[in-house]
């Protein structure tokens, strides 16, 4: 047959490659037939072009369509119907019996990178479950504003005071208003010891709407009363043990409170009280501010909503507008709009000023989201570049597959399978660390506690459900890899150990992980130092054998007197908060009789520079003692002077009047100390001198046998009050516990380094066994030829040696900058930052242990018997 | 039954009934073609044939491999039962209409 009588080739190749699998045989053959048939009347072009043209009327026809469409549910050419998942499930099993080495590094890799994720998951969907469990939870809604200012536009989640009177008034379809306001902390004087407990002033309809369980008390009335408190479980329990408290009364500086009720501990809600107190509380404490008018304040002030049932949300929004054209018209220069959200979707927000109760919001969890997937991702790239460079002994079975007809989506399918089986085990593994890691993590953030994070099915779902993720993404680029194997090379052996060697990319995924756990490692060195640093340093006054002694409310100077005349005690002073402790007394002064600003006052009595060895800047020499009716003279730091030449006080820039009024003059002026922890930054600060306001004895101690010291001091505390008990501890000891947030981030980065190098010496293990394995020999041709021990040992190690290294030259800036400028100034202000120390020794114990897993696998070649090697294959 | 009777469905139907043992695609195409003078396309003619397969007018079935298409096989159309009350019920009809007409029909 001559080539001008064949129709063409290209179209019909073209129809082929449409149908794809489908079974056009019959139309080909029609199609042909056509051609041949016009052929006896026609020119072998016109013939050629009416082919074509049938051709295309084929690919466009709904006959093609719809055999294609039959070829994907076909039986016959289903690529992955159950059986043989069955199939990739018994072969995965068996692959990861007969790998044990590279399974085992595998499994303990996801599984630790998995971990941390599970937490942050757990967390995660227990933040979002918050207050599901309300029943009104439907018809409970919280008010926002948004406020606009000349400087900024923020949503609140807060609101104007006044608000719940006008909406309840005017609105019909509010069945109640509940009001907020946070910053209730009352010191509760309980059986000689104080009891702080921090709660909310709130409405009686509080305990209506929302579904809190009360235990003890009448719910219908608890909150009704000025002054009547309702305190949770937990907080009961610190004061009453079992006792049943209701009606029992508790005294604090602010006047007399009953307890009313006892609700059930906080669960999974984004309410955080140890004590509720009525509104009537508010406006007896603050009788100046009418709770009912102020349209101002609308920091700390919260209004959630009852609605009706069926209320239109149309309505609450037409109500919100009007009420904010109401809020303008008494802030002409911000621009407020009212927002409602309902309880469910209070927590988590994206970002909101003033939130209510522990705030958990998204930045946050998505920050605690990364670090989790930060280690999972090393895992991940182990997993990935260990399965490519087994390819060399998986080849021959891939070959055999691909021969036999299986196509790429099987081949494919096949991988996919067995990672996500791999990622499944790992699941397990990851759960049992999930545990104690989770217990720990409570126990570290504060109010973790009021999260629900046993597991139910959310949980075991999503779990799983990440666990498939995470072995699919782990699959799918090995799964391509062997997808791509050509059958006939892999058969005919051509893939050569060469072929499959440490290429680019997977170069570049192992450096990262390096990398990656060098910074990690950094970070525990450059906190470490910090934390020893702070304890080390001198915050600007004596700290070392001070003994604190609260007063618990015993006369001061007798306790002076008395504890003083110890012949082991030196000196004794006072003061109302211990220096190098946090503290948040602060008091507005007016510098100049206009504008003011907030200090921090610390009452001290007339020895307490002396004796804490604060220096003095300048002094007038009249000590504070010289105080009159008139004038209150007190001591300041620099900062305080600092901030005060601002104002440009006209008269003397000695005086200033405090905000209750009383006119103070300047005596002296002290150098700036860290009298708070040095993680906060030095603020304006006023000495005032009045013994009656302290709250601590300072008792300079100087003591061969400090316990017997200590003991004979509490003899004398019990001949001044049996009841109270005597509570001295050294002023260092208390200092070192305010940085305990040094030492929980310390116990965070170790923890995460330890993960990191985990993981990435579990990779270099397994690259090691890899390649020692493929070049055996290799190296038993080597050894009978002369080469040492030694030179073998180079050869094997040269190439990982030189990519720790690079990862180590990326990190060390890296970690340098990150941890020097941002991340210390963040954690402690006065800080030293990172040190070349801390670097060193971190990339010196990072090669330690890399070296160890390398020399591990490689020892094993090098030391082995070269002919049993080479008989070996 | 799905849907009623095409014009076009009803002609293919008749030719496969009239074409007996030997109704397949092209076989099919060239009989309309000639007898109805239109110019029908391969596509057109098999997406009918797979429509009134689909409707349950015909079934089909592989023939033996042939010479003169390069081995392949043809694929032949055969009336259901569906089919022949559907052409039966369309005379009928039309039987009706036309004894029925009040307007000479005649050329």
């Amino acid at each position: 047959m001559k080539t001008g009588k064949n129709p063409p080739q290209l179209f019909r190749n073209l129809l082929q490659w449409y149908a794809r699998r489908a079974d056009i045989e019959d139309l080909l053959g029609d199609i042909d037939e056509y051609f041949l048939y016009n052929l006896e009347d026609k020119s072998p072009i016109r013939a050629k072009l009416l082919y074509c043209r049938q051709v295309l009327s084929l690919i466009f026809s709904y006959a093609l369509r719809k055999r294609k469409g039959d070829s994907y549910y076909s039986n016959f050419y289903s690529s992955n119907n159950l059986s043989m998942l069955q199939n990739y499930f018994k072969i995965a099993v068996r692959n990861f019996a007969k790998n044990k080495l590279f399974t085992s590094i595998n499994i303990i890799g996801l599984a630790l990178g998995m971990s941390i994720c599970l937490l942050a998951l757990s967390i995660s969907v227990a933040i979002y479950q918050a207050d599901e469990w309300h029943e009104n939870k439907d018809r409970i809604v919280q008010i926002n504003s948004s406020i606009r200012d000349s400087e900024e536009n923020k949503l609140y989640a807060s609101t104007f005071p006044a608000l719940a009177t006008h909406l309840e008034s005017n609105y019909p379809f509010i069945e109640k208003t509940v009001r907020v306001k946070s910053g209730f902390a009352p010191v509760f004087e309980h059986k000689g010891n104080k009891i702080d407990l921090r709660g909310y002033f709130t409405d009686q309809s509080f305990l209506e709407s929302f579904s809190f369980e009360l235990i003890h008390g009448d719910a219908s009335s608890a909150l009704i009363e000025p002054y009547s408190i309702v305190l949770t479980q937990s907080a009961a329990a610190k004061l009453y043990r079992d006792e049943n408290p209701v009606g029992k009364v508790l005294i604090t500086k602010e006047g007399k409170f009953k307890v009313t009720g006892v609700l059930k501990d906080l669960k999974q809600t984004h309410l955080y009280f140890e004590v509720l107190t009525s509104m009537g509380t508010f406006d007896q404490l603050n009788t100046k501010l009418s709770t009912e008018l102020d349209w101002i304040n609308y920091r700390n002030n919260y209004l959630y909503l009852l609605l009706h049932p069926n209320t239109q949300k149309e309505s609450l929004d037409k109500a919100l507008e009007e009420a904010g054209l109401v809020a303008n018209s008494f802030n002409p220069n911000k621009e407020i709009k009212l927002e409602s959200i309902y309880l469910t979707g209070v927590v988590p927000r994206w970002n909101i000023g003033n939130a209510l109760g522990i705030g958990w919001d998204q930045p946050g969890m998505l920050f605690f989201m990364s670090i989790g997937l930060l280690i999972l991702l090393p895992a991940v790239f182990n997993y990935t570049n260990l399965s490519i460079a087994r390819a060399l002994k998986r080849a021959k079975e891939i070959g055999v597959r691909k021969v036999v007809g299986a196509d790429k989506q099987q081949i494919k399918m096949q991988f996919i399978v067995e990672t996500v089986l791999l990622s499944l085990l790992a699941l397990i593994g990851s759960y049992i660390l999930f545990i104690p890691l989770k217990e720990e993590f409570l126990t570290m953030v504060v109010a973790a506690a009021v999260l629900d994070t046993s597991i139910g099915l959310a949980q075991t779902l999503i779990f799983i459900g990440f666990a498939i993720v995470v072995g699919i993404i782990a699959g799918i680029f090995p799964a391509q890899f062997f997808a791509r194997l050509n059958p006939v090379h892999t058969l005919k052996g051509d893939m050569k150990a060469g072929s499959v060697n440490i290429s680019g990319i997977r170069k570049g995924l192992f450096i990262f992980q390096f990398f990656l756990s060098l910074v990690f490692i950094i970070g525990v060195g450059a906190i470490l130092k910090q934390y020893k640093d702070v304890l080390n340093r001198n915050h600007g006054f004596e700290s070392t054998n001070v003994l604190t002694v609260p007063f618990n409310g015993i006369d001061q100077q007798l306790v002076i007197n008395e504890l003083g005349n110890h012949p082991d005690v030196s000196r004794v002073s006072s003061a109302s908060h211990l220096p190098g402790l946090p503290f948040s007394t602060l008091v507005s002064v007016i510098p100049n009789k206009v504008d003011t600003m907030d200090v921090g006052q610390v009452f001290i009595d007339d020895n307490f520079l002396i004796n804490m060895e604060i220096d003095l800047i300048w002094d007038s020499g009249e000590g504070l003692a010289n105080s009159n009716q008139n004038e209150e003279l007190v001591y300041v730091n620099e900062q305080f002077l600092t901030s005060a030449a601002i104002f440009n006080s006209p008269s003397d820039s000695m005086l200033f009047t405090l905000v209750d009024g009383s006119n103070c003059r300047i005596a002296g002026v002290f150098k700036d100390i860290n009298y708070e922890p040095v993680n906060r930054l030095i603020e304006p600060l006023i000495f005032r001198s009045s013994i009656e306001q302290t709250n601590y004895a300072l008792l300079s101690i100087q003591s061969n046998d400090i316990k017997r010291t200590i003991s004979e001091l509490d003899l004398i505390w019990r001949g001044l009050d049996q009841n109270i008990r005597f509570e001295g501890a050294f002023l260092d000891d208390e200092i070192e516990k305010s940085y305990r947030f040094l030492a929980i981030q310390v116990k965070i980065f170790g923890f995460l380094s330890l993960m990191a190098i985990t993981i990435s010496c579990l990779g270099l293990l397994g690259m090691v066994s890899y390649t020692t394995e493929n070049r055996t020999k290799e190296i038993a041709i080597r050894k009978i030829m002369g080469a040492s021990v030694y030179q073998l040992h180079l050869l094997l190690t040269k190439e990982f040696v030189r990519m720790i290294l690079i990862a180590a030259m990326i990190a060390i800036p890296f970690s340098y900058f990150f941890y020097d400028f941002v991340f210390l100034h963040l954690l402690v202000k006065y800080g030293t930052g990172v040190g070349a120390l801390e670097i060193i020794v971190s990339i010196l114990f990072l090669f330690l242990v890399g070296f160890l897993s390398i020399y591990w696998q490689t020892s094993k070649v090098t030391k082995a018997n070269p002919a049993e090697n080479l008989r070996y294959e | 039954m799905k849907g009623y009777l095409g014009e076009f469905e009803e002609l293919v139907l008749l030719t496969i009934a009239n074409l007996g043992k030997e109704a397949y695609g092209l076989a099919l195409l060239r009989d309309i073609n000639e007898r109805a003078k239109r110019n029908l396309s391969i596509g057109a003619m098999h997406s009918t044939l797979t429509r009134l397969e689909e409707k349950g007018h015909i079934t089909s079935y592989l023939g033996e491999p042939t010479h003169e298409r390069g081995g392949r096989r043809k694929r032949f159309f055969e009336l259901t039962a569906n089919a022949i009350t559907a052409l039966n019920d369309m005379k009928s009809l039309r039987d009706e209409l036309w004894a029925n007409t009040k307007v000479s029909l005649s050329l």
